[in-house]
């Protein structure tokens, strides 16, 4: 029990929450009160949404052993595909609604298709993606932006809220605990993480690797359709900047939250603890008026130094394991000796 | 003999050469404006001469099977010091060069050092600096200048952006005025990472680490050291590429290196760098970036907007790597016979592969 407890305050999620706890009480004296009323407080939780959403979206390549470059791509094609049609084509707003969701499912779909069937790196597959939807999401709005007013019921429900929190935030909290429910209790879910730990040892047990690559990038792709929906409900307007900063959030939040790169292990909590914090660090930013710039510093270094610990820590323990085993070793030598 | 030279032109290479040709050639026919040297060939060599040196600055980290997300970062990190000696310290023009390539070699070791000395994955820790610098560099030069751009250039600045050889006169003759004087420190770089990896020690041991980390370690190369110098240079080859596209457009800003990326995977695997490592061409990264900047003349010149452009990238590095994938599994089938030999040969096998395939 004793040792339970040391696990818990020694995991990756209470040093995030101790963390946003310590935070969120240093911005709140440092703004006298003010981040605690109301309107900042919602504000600080709609735009903590999208970086949930996309976090997630990043995590679940990530445990296949995979990565999705085009994160911010695809969001911005869905983003910006469902705003033309919602204002130009005069399609109704519940199937403009529905519309990221499709684009960013198929987009995940042919990345996943690509990987498996050319067996070309992730990395370089949806690099070339990623070039291509952002061409295509500046085909569609080039330098015009779409304006909210054409997706006014959407919008509505992105203002809205439920005691105090956002809807939108709501939303990318359930998406997280789906998530979580799909990879500790679902077939499909144990599978991509076994394809993810040991590709060699899940074909073994008769699970298709290439399967669990492209369920993997098309609910990469869908969550980032939802984040794309969340985005046209919550932003004034859409244009060619939507999903441009993604990139390192999208990655940022599952490293941070101790999800292992090398894949095979999922951590939602400390996906969404990362999202948080990083959430954190840009209201601090904007409250002491410093550069958009230092937040791209900050987690940039916060980011090198979680992989360089996480690491150290993994050869260390590494170590210690082995120093146990060669005691143990010797010491059965020296009873056989005996014997 | 017949056989060499059968193998010679069944490379990517040659074909990535008969299809520039055959492209200009089509160009040439449909717009006469393209052979315009000042206005049209002028600009296109120079931006040939750039983008070059960034697809070797990515090919020197590919050799090793690693990858370097950061390149235009640290193009913009080298080209900023640079900036700084001219604008705060007055330095001469190759002091302030030496400077920026001395700040891009630092960034590019200290990433080095991270990867060598974690085991971290190359992917996340150049991503993870290149957000780094990404947020460094426009807070430096917030801070250091007036309007976000260095603006003080030292003598012969311009010179090395701008002029052509038809401004470099001899014994009352002056060259082409098509070729920029840009060219002739971009040769030099050129055959030096050539020379380095054909001809030196070191290069073989940086290819022998690429196609196998462990087999270079058996065989006695420290390969730490040698990740952290194939970071190294990339850092200084993207300074460089940073500094020479600050010399074209006349000052630093933070926004030098913002293409640099996909550019910088494009050239060295259309010219069929493995992204595996342990094979590089240098020849290859100067014929696959000159494929894809005439073909953005080209749709320059044609009026084809920008957007298409992209798409049309992505899609030149969708079949490029598809072709790789098919090279390579070829290259596998062509040496079954091998594999199936003792396997105590196979480090001085991957040795001599890297003999015969790096074009000298």
């Amino acid at each position: 029990m004793k040792r339970s407890i040391a696990s818990v305050l020694r995991s990756q999620s209470t040093t995030l929450v101790a963390i946003i706890v310590v935070g969120t009480v240093l911005l709140g004296i440092a703004s006298s009160g003010n981040f605690f009323s109301p309107i900042p407080f919602r504000t600080f939780f709609q735009f903590l949404a999208v970086p949930i959403l996309i976090g997630l979206a990043q995590m679940i390549t990530v445990a296949v052993g995979q990565l999705n470059l085009a994160v911010g791509a695809i969001g911005g094609v869905a983003a910006a595909l469902s705003a033309v049609m919602m204002a130009d084509a005069g399609v109704p707003v519940w199937l403009g609604a529905v519309v990221p969701l499709v684009v960013g499912t198929l987009a995940g779909l042919v990345n996943g298709w690509l990987v498996v069937l050319t067996r070309i790196n992730g990395f370089i597959v949806t690099l070339a993606t990623m070039t291509i939807l952002l061409g295509a999401q500046y085909a569609l709005v080039s330098t015009r932006t779409v304006s909210a007013a054409n997706w006014a019921p959407l919008a509505d429900i992105g203002k809205a809220t439920v005691f105090g929190l956002p809807v939108i935030f709501l939303v990318s909290v359930v998406v997280a605990i789906l998530v979580a429910l799909a990879f500790r209790y679902t077939v499909t879910g144990r599978s991509l993480l076994a394809s993810g730990d040991n590709p060699e040892a899940a074909r073994l047990a008769g699970i298709s690797n290439d399967r669990s690559v492209i369920v993997a990038h098309a609910a990469s792709g869908l969550l980032c359709g939802v984040a794309a929906l969340v985005s046209i409900a919550s932003l004034p307007g859409i244009n060619q900047s939507v999903g441009g900063d993604w990139l390192l959030p999208s990655f940022a939040a599952p490293i941070i939250g101790g999800v292992a790169l090398t894949g095979g292990s999922v951590a939602v909590l400390g996906t969404v603890l990362a999202a948080t914090v990083v959430r954190l660090v840009d209201t601090a930013r904007a409250e002491f008026q410093l550069a958009p710039a230092w937040v791209n510093f900050v987690i940039g270094a916060v980011v090198l130094g979680t992989v360089a610990l996480g690491r150290v820590r993994q050869v260390r323990q590494e170590r210690r394991l082995g120093a146990e085993r060669a005691r143990e070793a010797s010491s059965t030598a020296i009873l056989e000796k005996t014997r | 003999m017949r056989s060499a030279i059968r193998a010679q032109l069944t490379t990517p290479r040659f074909l990535l050469f008969v299809i520039i040709v055959v492209l200009v050639a089509v160009i040439v026919a449909l717009k006469p404006s393209f052979l315009n040297g000042a206005f049209v060939l002028a600009p296109l060599i120079t931006s040939i001469a750039i983008f070059t040196v960034v697809g070797l600055a990515q090919m020197v980290v590919l050799s090793i099977g690693h990858m370097n997300i950061a390149v235009g970062n640290m193009a913009a990190f080298g080209a900023m010091i640079s900036g700084i000696s001219f604008d705060l310290f007055g330095l001469p023009l190759v002091a302030g060069i030496a400077a920026g390539l001395v700040g891009g070699g630092l960034i590019g070791a200290l990433t080095g050092w991270i990867i060598a000395r974690t085991g971290v994955n190359s992917f996340i820790v150049t991503l993870a600096m290149s957000f780094a610098l990404l947020g460094l560099v426009p807070t430096v030069y917030s801070a250091l200048s007036t309007g976000s751009a260095f603006v003080v250039k030292p003598a012969g600045f311009d010179a090395l952006g701008r002029d052509s050889f038809a401004d470099v006169c001899q014994f009352g003759y002056c060259g082409p005025a098509a070729i920029p004087v840009m060219v002739v420190p971009v040769i030099v770089v050129m055959v030096l990472v050539a020379v380095l990896y054909t001809k030196t020690r070191v290069g073989r041991e940086l290819l022998l680490t690429g196609s196998s980390v462990k087999a270079a370690e058996f065989s006695g190369i420290p390969t730490s050291r040698r990740i952290v110098l194939a970071h190294t240079l990339s850092g200084v080859l993207a300074a460089l590429a940073g500094i020479l596209l600050a010399t074209s457009i006349g000052s630093f800003t933070p926004s030098i290196g913002d293409e640099f990326m996909l550019q910088s995977f494009v050239g060295p695997i259309l010219g069929g760098t493995l992204l595996a490592g342990g094979y590089v061409s240098v020849t290859g990264t100067l014929l696959g970036i000159t494929l894809t900047l005439v073909i953005r003349k080209g749709l320059e010149l044609f009026g084809v907007g920008i957007e298409t452009l992209n798409v049309l990238l992505g899609v030149i590095l969708l079949i490029a790597l598809s072709a790789d994938r098919v090279r390579e599994i070829r290259l596998r089938k062509g040496r079954t016979p091998d594999a199936s030999a003792p396997p105590p040969s196979d480090p001085a096998r991957s040795a001599d592969r890297s003999t015969e395939e790096v074009p000298a």
